[in-house]
């Protein structure tokens, strides 16, 4: 078989919504990596200037330019993955080509590697198998469930498995646009990625902005390293996804979706797809959906491998084929979102959460969470815990029942010496901090935040100086280099950490650092720069002595 | 009526219009780096930081819109720190902060900074941010990216100004670099040489390659605006002298048909003034049939005097004169009246029909 | 231009004609390619493939020489589908009748035929451009230079009296003027029609003015233009001053003006180099330059600006304004006891009603744009709004013409000749700066590569360029900006004088040589 001609894909492509990074994937996909002739191809073919497609095409990861390019092999370097001998492994592949990547979304399994579309874990290359995502355990308690309701029954990511759209034909049938958004409203859900914006609020203000059309993104860019959530709710339930999207275009009237997957889900493309046609061949998706007036499309869009990207603005430039760096705001998506027009922008839970709302009633979620708090949360919990993996918390519940009674505790009877929160962004908690309950408010009083819902544990054993240094290498790494704050403050803060630079007296040190960090707080144009120094800030809280012992070293 | 208050004074506004733009009205002198006003406001040095009462974190004046009754400072203690910390990260990145002024129009808006910030202090130090392309021999600009602060101003005016989108921006994070497509050099792609990036650089990153072949020269620049010598376009340029030589070229960021634009030819070709070509006294055609240097006097004799005989051995309709589309109105009027003064003819015309 | 240069922003569908504005006006082109970045449709006729095209939303590839069957084409659209605005036609023009009768007769599929164009895409650039509400059209000398380059401005005139854009914002027929005072050479009077302002040398009371402001009797008739001059060198013109023009390098038909000046019997040049044509003067005056001169300039918009000296005058040079009063007093004139440029651009200002408002000081900052009739006036940045000098705008009843010579057996190949980004007409600035050879060091011929193989030309390589007036050697510059059968050229470097093939016509009513066409014969030639 011959592959497509350059100028076929463009022609292919051009006149699809969002094209540019669905246009070089299949590039990508057929050379293996992006030469200077295709670049200046597509530059022309989509009469875009070339010194831009460049500059953004070196902003990804896993764009090679040259060859081997993708067929080498990619080992995930992310936190949990060295904590469990992940430079080992990469250093047992270099003679196949391989590179480290960025925490890969995998923490409850051993260390992935991407080579060409295919994920392999291990932790050794003779190890190496390629396997499907692992399903939740059952709730240790018995307690009742949303998201992950019907996760485990087989077959759920087949239509015929999942019974239905019963949440969408009844919306569609039954209620109005703003009665579905008044049960969304009434249960307060808010943004699971980690924002905790009203789930309700932001698709009522998309349903009353002006312009269309609309567009609804789902978000599943998740890019936190120690979170994994998503991924399992896309590869073992994606109709709740599709249909959370559909409720969200009924809800506000969009036409139009996109579901922007990270690069690293491979496999996860194929399952969105399949699940896509489903939902198309029997009218669910498609134009004048259950025979009504409502007609919705999904797109999905690979990302190509940057953190930022799960920063809505971001994103949203990056699937306007755009350098993606994070948007001013205001205005917000829901107003100027894909192209400019009102855009819902919600992560892969929020998304996966409405149709149990829908169905089952505002009250009914609110009722899953514990004391005053509504509904439940997902954890991906990960590092030095017993029994890693996702796990739907009711909100309230008490860090320590999630992390000893849930999770058995650390293996071989080891203390847990601190826990990292919201995936890296949050920081670290430690000691008293362990008297948390999962939820914002109560974490937030501890300087930190629940997020995206990522927690990696760390045992006594464990150097948190290192550990601090590998989460702020990772930022430093990422952060996309618009705003000054964060370009200049993640490098230093590395430096410091790794003591390749700075100060070495402990208050002189420390002077750096707080100031450093206080005006990254302050300053920074988007949350990667303004969570990273909670990292120093915590480290400095919680194990000052760790951090003089360093410095005398 | 929408209005808001800095620094304690009441000020009216049009909404829309961004806190900076209000600020910038009052005077408040609100410090940038990324800024250019001709340009999509971009917040990414972040020394524009105000604190807007009510807003838990400091906001970002040039992009921030403002509303009605909002309550601004434009500099309290705890957001200067913040731009002193700011500028001590940025001067960490670089191999230096002093740099010649012949650079660039606005190369000394970062050593200003650090100075009213008192942020030479050494602090933060580390890596430093990109590197120099020194391969790019092109007799224009000087692509010194040792002293890159990433403010994506030439970017910015390269894409949003002159529409030409030769400039761009690799990797990410702090190894951030500003380059052209395959990181070649500027001749190799859509770069037409206009200058604009290198006005717009507030640390001479990118300079002006010909005017900083006078950093030698002693004196004072002195500055003299005028009207740039080639199209019909009528762009505004501040030309630069030292010591009685032409050194360089700056648009006028005010000229009122260019607003701060120029292209290859108004930025970079003006060093014929004073080329040895240059003719520096009259000639006159002795018998020998060659040119040869003459007084004044002698030249103006000769000449009023060809044109005399003429007049009177063929008649006033034997004398012609051709006046220049390139020098000034005062050339063009002096020749049509001293033809038809002179001559009582018509017998007149410009190049314009060539 | 009958609008503002800001107003270039705001179009919201542009028509460009006959202007590679972004090598010959770049900074003008920044301003289309902002409107474009915030929505405008652009459209581009032009027999090459300029680099304006990369930002156009349709782009005509016209044969050389064939605007006016375009222009015709568009106006039978625009009047066919509706697009005209009757109530401007209604109020603000004259000749309705006659001349939408005249345009029936020409279809799109007619002026297909002529310019090669496909007849829909020139019906898609009549709606694009009658269909909107502000529409603009600029040009250059791709329109002007031509035997038909009057007709070519009048079918373009017709086009904006049909739809109305004129007098607004955003709309206007804009001619961008090529050189930086080429606009004040003519507003001074530097015309054998006009005394300064336009004001026309056989109208008795401008006569009767200008005997009483100067104090001489004036020349009833009318001059005769520098084309016709040089024909007449050596018969009824024995003596010429030439200021500031390579006429032997810029001219067309180089060999026919080069042997005019060799029979005049007195020839001065004023200048700042000994170009070409200075050195065959007997006497030659060095002028300052631009960067050593106070004055004024006029630029295509009509801004009235002040030039500043910035350096000493090289050398004993001195401004053309004191040359010329230092001969005027040689010839016993009175009248030219001029003090500074400001006393003569104030004398300007005081004979010209366009120039009355203003004087020296009041032009310092540049903001006013000609007309300018008092001390009260703002100044006119857009003509045409309350209505036309004359009354009504007329419409011309045009036809096609061919141009002066077409391509032969003999001369089987168009050349259309245009200026370069770096280079600035005959390069003696540009060329005398340092770095711009680093961009552009030699002239080449643009020839499309299909061409470069069919004809046995090599790229890189010499050839030889021929026309019914001589023939020049040439290097080949494989290109496809231009289209197959068409050659480009500037004439920016004297070693490659283009301009010795040249020459073929001239504007019967302006004079104004057909210097973007000439039929050419190309061979290859392997002599270094």
């Amino acid at each position: 078989m011959t592959s497509p001609r350059t100028q076929e894909l463009i022609e292919h492509w051009r006149d699809q919504p969002a094209p540019l990074l669905s246009l070089l994937h299949a590039l990508h996909d057929r050379d293996g990596f992006l030469s200077d002739g295709v670049l200046r191809e597509v530059a022309r073919g989509l009469r875009a200037p070339l010194a831009d497609l460049y500059g953004t095409v070196t902003f990804y990861h896993h764009f090679a330019r040259f060859p081997p390019g993708k067929s080498a092999p990619r080992v995930c370097t992310g936190p949990v993955c060295r904590l469990r001998g992940a430079d080992a492994l990469l250093d047992e592949l270099r003679k196949d080509g391989a590179t480290p990547m960025a925490c890969s979304g995998r923490c409850d399994e051993p260390i992935p590697v991407l080579t060409g579309d295919e994920v392999h874990v291990g932790v050794d290359s003779a190890s190496l198998v390629n396997r499907p995502t692992p399903l939740p355990a059952v709730r240790p308690d018995g307690g009742e469930e949303c998201v992950f309701g019907g996760i485990r029954d087989a077959g759920r990511a087949k239509l015929a498995g999942y019974g239905g759209w019963a949440a969408l034909e009844r919306a569609v049938r039954e209620q109005s646009s703003e009665q579905v958004i008044a049960t969304i409203t009434d249960s307060g859900l808010a943004g699971r990625g980690g924002a905790c914006f009203l789930t309700g609020t932001k698709w009522n203000a998309v349903l009353e902005a002006p312009g269309e059309p609309k567009t609804i993104v789902c978000n599943a860019d998740e890019g936190e390293p120690g979170c994994f959530k998503d991924r399992v709710l896309l590869d073992h339930d994606p109709h709740a996804v599709l249909e959370g999207m559909a409720l969200a275009a009924y809800a506000t009237g969009a036409t139009q979706g996109f579901v922007y997957l990270r690069y690293e889900y491979p496999q996860t493309m194929p399952i969105l797809e399949a699940a896509i046609a489903e939902a198309e061949a029997v009218g669910l998706l498609g134009e004048r959906i259950l025979g009504s007036d409502f007609s919705f499309r999904i797109h999905v869009r690979r990302g190509a491998g940057a953190y930022i990207c799960g920063e809505e603005g971001s994103l949203l430039n990056s699937l306007e084929g755009k350098h993606p760096f994070p948007r001013n705001r205001p205005p917000f998506p829901v107003t100027h979102g894909y192209n400019d027009k009102p855009t819902v922008v919600n992560n892969v839970e929020t998304l996966a959460s409405a149709p149990p709302i829908v169905r089952n009633g505002a009250e009914w979620y609110r009722g899953l969470g514990l004391g005053d708090h509504a509904g439940t949360k997902l954890i991906s919990l990960s590092g030095d815990i017993a029994r890693p993996g996702n796990y739907e918390v009711p909100i309230g519940l008490p860090l320590r029942t999630l992390l000893d009674d849930w999770a058995g505790g650390a293996p071989g009877g080891k203390a847990i010496k601190a826990v990292t929160m919201a995936g890296l962004s949050g920081g670290f908690l430690a000691g008293d901090d362990f008297a948390v309950t999962l939820d914002e408010p109560s974490i937030r009083a501890r300087g930190s935040f629940l997020g995206a819902g990522g927690i990696i544990v760390y045992d006594e054993t464990r150097d948190m100086v290192v550990a601090a240094h590998d989460v702020m290498k990772f930022f430093a790494h990422e952060s996309c280099g618009k705003c000054f704050p964060c370009r200049i403050g993640t490098q230093r803060l590395t430096e410091r950490l790794a003591g390749e630079a700075g100060p070495a007296s402990l208050a002189d040190w420390q002077s750096e650092v707080v100031d450093i960090g206080t005006t990254m707080k302050a300053t920074s144009a988007c949350g990667l720069g303004m969570a990273a120094p909670l990292v120093t800030e915590s480290l400095l809280r919680c194990f000052p002595e760790e951090v003089e012992k360093h410095l005398g070293a | 009526m929408t209005t808001l208050t800095i620094d304690g004074q009441q000020q009216s506004f049009t909404p829309g219009e961004t806190i900076y733009e209000i600020a910038e009205r009052a005077h408040a002198d609100i410090p940038t780096l990324c800024y250019d006003p001709r340009l999509k406001a971009f917040g990414a040095c972040r020394l524009c930081v105000v604190e807007v009462e009510g807003v838990r974190n400091p906001v970002a004046s040039c992009t921030a819109k403002a509303t009605d009754g909002m309550v601004v400072r434009t500099a309290t203690p705890t957001i200067d720190k913040h731009r002193k910390t700011l500028l001590e990260l940025v001067a960490s990145e670089n191999r230096e902060v002093d740099v010649d002024p012949l650079r660039g129009y606005a190369s000394q808006e970062l050593a200003m900074l650090v100075d009213r910030y008192d942020a030479r202090t050494g602090r933060f130090r580390g890596k430093a941010s990109g590197k120099s392309q020194e391969t790019d021999q092109n007799p224009f600009i000087l692509r010194d990216y040792d002293l890159c602060i990433s403010c994506y101003r030439c970017v910015r005016v390269c894409a949003e100004q002159e529409g030409d989108h030769a400039i761009s921006v690799r990797n990410r994070g702090f190894e951030t670099q500003i380059t052209v497509e395959f990181d070649g050099d500027l001749k190799s792609g859509t770069c037409t040489f206009c200058g604009q990036c290198v006005q717009t650089c507030p640390t001479g990153a990118l300079a002006d390659r010909k005017a900083i072949r006078a950093t030698e020269l002693p004196g004072p620049i002195e500055k003299a605006r005028t009207v740039c010598p080639y199209c019909g376009v009528g762009c505004s340029v501040d030309l630069q002298a030292k010591g009685g030589k032409l050194v360089g070229v700056l648009p006028a960021m005010d000229g009122p048909a260019n607003e701060g634009a120029l292209c290859i030819k108004g930025q970079f070709a003006f060093d014929f003034v004073q080329h040895p070509d240059r003719l520096a006294s009259p000639l006159v055609r002795r018998e020998d049939g060659e040119l040869h240097p003459a007084s004044w006097d002698e030249a103006l004799d000769r000449a009023a005097g060809g044109f005399m005989k003429a007049r009177d051995m063929h008649g006033r309709h034997s004398v012609y004169a051709v006046a220049s589309g390139r020098a000034p109105h005062e050339a063009a009027y002096a020749v049509q009246k001293f033809i038809r003064v002179g001559f009582m003819t018509n017998q007149v015309d410009n190049c314009s029909r060539a | 231009m009958s609008n503002p240069l800001a107003d270039m922003e705001k179009p919201q569908t542009i028509f460009c004609i006959g202007t590679n504005m972004t090598e010959c006006h770049p900074v003008a082109a920044t301003r289309l390619k902002k409107a474009v970045a915030n929505g405008a449709r652009m459209i581009v006729a032009d027999p090459r493939r300029i680099g304006l095209c990369d930002h156009a939303d349709l782009y005509l590839p016209i044969r050389v020489g064939s605007d006016v069957a375009l222009l015709l084409g568009m106006a039978h659209v625009i009047a066919r589908d509706g697009l005209v605005n009757e109530a401007f036609v209604r109020e603000r023009t004259t000749q309705v009748e006659e001349f939408f009768e005249h345009i029936k007769g020409f279809p799109p599929e007619w002026a297909a035929e002529i310019t090669g164009v496909p007849a829909a895409d020139i019906e898609k650039a009549a709606r694009w451009y009658g269909e909107v509400e502000r529409g603009a059209i600029y040009y250059t000398l791709g329109i002007t230079e031509h035997i038909c380059g009057v007709d070519n401005v009048q079918s373009l005139c017709n086009l904006a009296l049909m739809t109305g854009h004129i007098g607004r914002e955003g709309t206007g027929i804009n001619p961008m003027r090529g050189q930086n005072n080429i606009q004040g050479a003519g507003d001074c009077g530097a015309l054998p029609n006009n005394f300064p302002g336009f004001q026309s040398v056989i109208d008795p009371a401008v006569q009767a003015k200008f005997e009483k402001l100067w104090g001489v009797k004036v020349d009833l008739e009318k001059g005769c233009t520098k084309v016709a001059a040089l024909d007449r060198c050596g018969d009824e013109i024995k003596a010429m001053l030439i200021c500031g023009e390579n006429t032997v390098v810029s001219d067309p038909n180089l060999a026919h003006c080069r042997k005019a000046l060799e029979r005049l019997d007195h020839l001065v040049v004023a200048d700042i180099f000994l170009t070409e044509t200075a050195a065959m003067a007997d006497v030659v005056l060095p002028a300052t330059s631009w960067g050593e001169t106070d004055g004024v300039n006029t630029n295509t918009e009509r801004r009235v600006q002040r030039l500043r000296a910035a350096v000493p005058p090289v050398g004993e040079a001195k401004p053309d304004w004191w040359l010329l009063s230092e001969l005027a007093k040689r010839c016993g004139l009175r009248g030219f006891e001029w003090q500074s440029a400001k006393d003569v651009f104030n004398e300007l200002c005081e004979v010209s009603p366009l120039y009355h408002g203003l004087d020296w000081d009041r032009i310092d900052t540049g903001e006013y744009h000609w007309p300018c009739p008092d001390k009260d006036h703002p100044g006119e940045p857009r003509l045409h709004s309350e209505g036309f000098i004359n009354g009504r705008g007329v419409f011309k009843l045009l036809d096609y013409r061919d141009p002066a010579e077409t391509v032969s057996d003999e001369f089987p190949v168009w050349l259309t000749t245009g200026r370069r980004l770096p280079a600035y007409h005959t390069h003696t600035q540009t060329g005398r700066s340092a770095g711009i050879d680093y961009l552009l060091s030699e002239e080449t011929l643009e020839v499309h590569p299909d061409d470069v193989a069919d004809w046995g030309l090599s790229d890189g390589e010499w050839c030889t360029m021929s026309s019914a007036r001589g023939s020049i050697r040439i290097k080949v510059q494989a290109n496809s900006c231009s289209p197959r059968g068409t050659v480009f050229a500037s004439f920016s470097f004297a070693d490659t004088p283009v301009n010795i093939l040249t020459g073929g016509g001239y504007d019967p009513a302006t004079d104004t040589a057909e210097l973007k066409v000439c039929p050419v014969r190309i061979e290859a030639s392997f002599r270094a």
